[in-house]
């Protein structure tokens, strides 16, 4: 295959991810990679400069449609990016350590979680009765509803929280994905955050994680120009659709499709992992 | 408050838009100069072996500009990707002190350490 040829299908391939990636709020990395390793027989340590590009791609791109409507909880964004900025540094220390096979069944495990976690029911969590620390820590907010009015929500279980997102930054390190899903369990499951300012939220949170541990992968050489440049371009335009698509598009339908999809793709990785057909 | 988060989306909003274009010159280059190569081999990385440095240090790559190779300023719309994330949380930073909000404040300055810290590190 030429240069040309490796360059046009990556571009068309990061076009989608970007789009599916905003479209689920996953990130564009979790296709990036499978579609390197996979399609390509890229080695995983590429494949991972490749995803964290992505990652802060869409959530830059998407982040950009997001803030302006006031949805995303900046306080508590910037807190758990403690949590996952010092894990992103650890996953990063780590990752050299790892061979592709056990990165694939790591990043395998992963995607099954994520599928599991997409059918859960998207809840507002009205109600909620927040925790002292919670507020001490000033985490409660509000977000705009349909009518254009505000409904304030409150928060609790901070050290859970904060704990899961230790895990989602160590994940975030190592496979260079936004590990959207530890997220939505940190701030879904157990802090009780509304589903939409949880999502932006998180979104907002992926690109913060992701560069904590991308300048020791660009100086390592993880990160290729001929991988980076199709990738960056095309994941930033596809989330940029995304975005705009997302006000206008009911996407329960696309979301269950794309979780048998990356069921499919889990289950491969894994296999091919536990075969060594990676190495 | 409404004014900040109309300077942080617009401040993505360029982010983005440069290092795509940046990139972009690098990507044009690239296939101009390799388009018809074989594809390289991305099956093996080693973490032992050194990486040219035209994409791996600020100062390759900034050599590489000036030089029009295609490597370097790909990795330079890389690089500016990579700062949008960390002028956003700059921005957070000082929307937190004019808000006299102490706490946040030193919250997103832990946030900003660990990356540069990190990243000059290595």
């Amino acid at each position: 295959m030429t240069v040309l040829a490796f360059t046009l299908i990556l571009l068309a391939a990061s076009y989608l991810a970007g789009l599916l990636g905003s479209l689920t709020g996953l990130g564009g990395g979790v296709v990036v990679i499978p579609v390197l390793t996979l399609a390509f027989g890229v080695d995983f340590h590429y494949a991972i400069g490749g995803a964290l590009v992505a990652s802060i791609a869409t959530s830059s791109g998407s982040g950009s449609a997001y803030v302006k409507e006031g949805i995303t909880n900046i306080r508590l964004g910037m807190f758990l990016e403690i949590a996952t900025t010092i894990g992103a540094v650890a996953g990063a220390i780590v990752a050299v350590w790892l061979n592709n096979s056990v990165i694939a069944i790591i990043y395998g495990g992963v995607l099954i979680l994520t599928a599991i976690m997409q059918q859960r029911k998207k809840s507002d969590h009205e109600g909620v009765v927040g925790s002292e620390t919670a507020k001490r820590l000033k985490l409660f907010g509000e977000w705009p509803q349909k009518d254009g009015s505000f409904k304030t929500y409150e928060l609790k279980n901070v050290g859970g929280g904060f704990s899961v997102m230790v895990i989602a930054g160590v994940l975030s390190g190592i496979l260079g994905i936004g590990s959207g899903v530890l997220k939505v369990i940190a701030m879904d499951g157990l802090m009780k955050v509304p589903f939409k300012v949880s999502t932006t939220t998180s979104n907002f949170m992926m690109g913060v994680t992701a560069c904590a541990s991308a300048v020791v992968y660009l100086q390592r050489g993880n990160i290729v120009p001929g991988i980076a440049c199709p990738v960056l371009i095309g994941v930033l335009f596809g989330a940029l659709t995304g975005a705009r698509l997302l006000k206008k598009l009911d996407v329960r339908v696309l979301r269950r499709i794309f979780s048998i999809a990356i069921l499919l793709v889990a289950l491969n990785m894994i296999y091919q992992g536990l075969t060594g057909g990676f190495e | 408050m409404k004014d900040i988060k109309q300077l942080i989306g617009n401040t993505l909003r360029i982010g983005v838009f440069t290092a795509c274009f940046i990139a972009l010159v690098g990507g044009i280059i690239y296939l101009w100069k390799h388009g018809a190569d074989p594809m390289p081999d991305y099956s093996h990385f080693s973490y032992s072996d050194a990486h040219p440095e035209e994409y791996t240090t600020l100062g390759g790559i900034w050599a590489g500009i000036l030089d029009m190779n295609a490597y370097s300023w790909i990795q330079a719309g890389v690089i500016a990707l990579l700062l949008t994330p960390i002028l956003r949380v700059t921005l957070s930073l000082f929307d937190f002190l004019r808000e006299r909000d102490w706490l946040y404040a030193f919250i997103t300055s832990v946030v900003l350490a660990i990356i540069i810290s990190n990243s000059l590190s290595v």
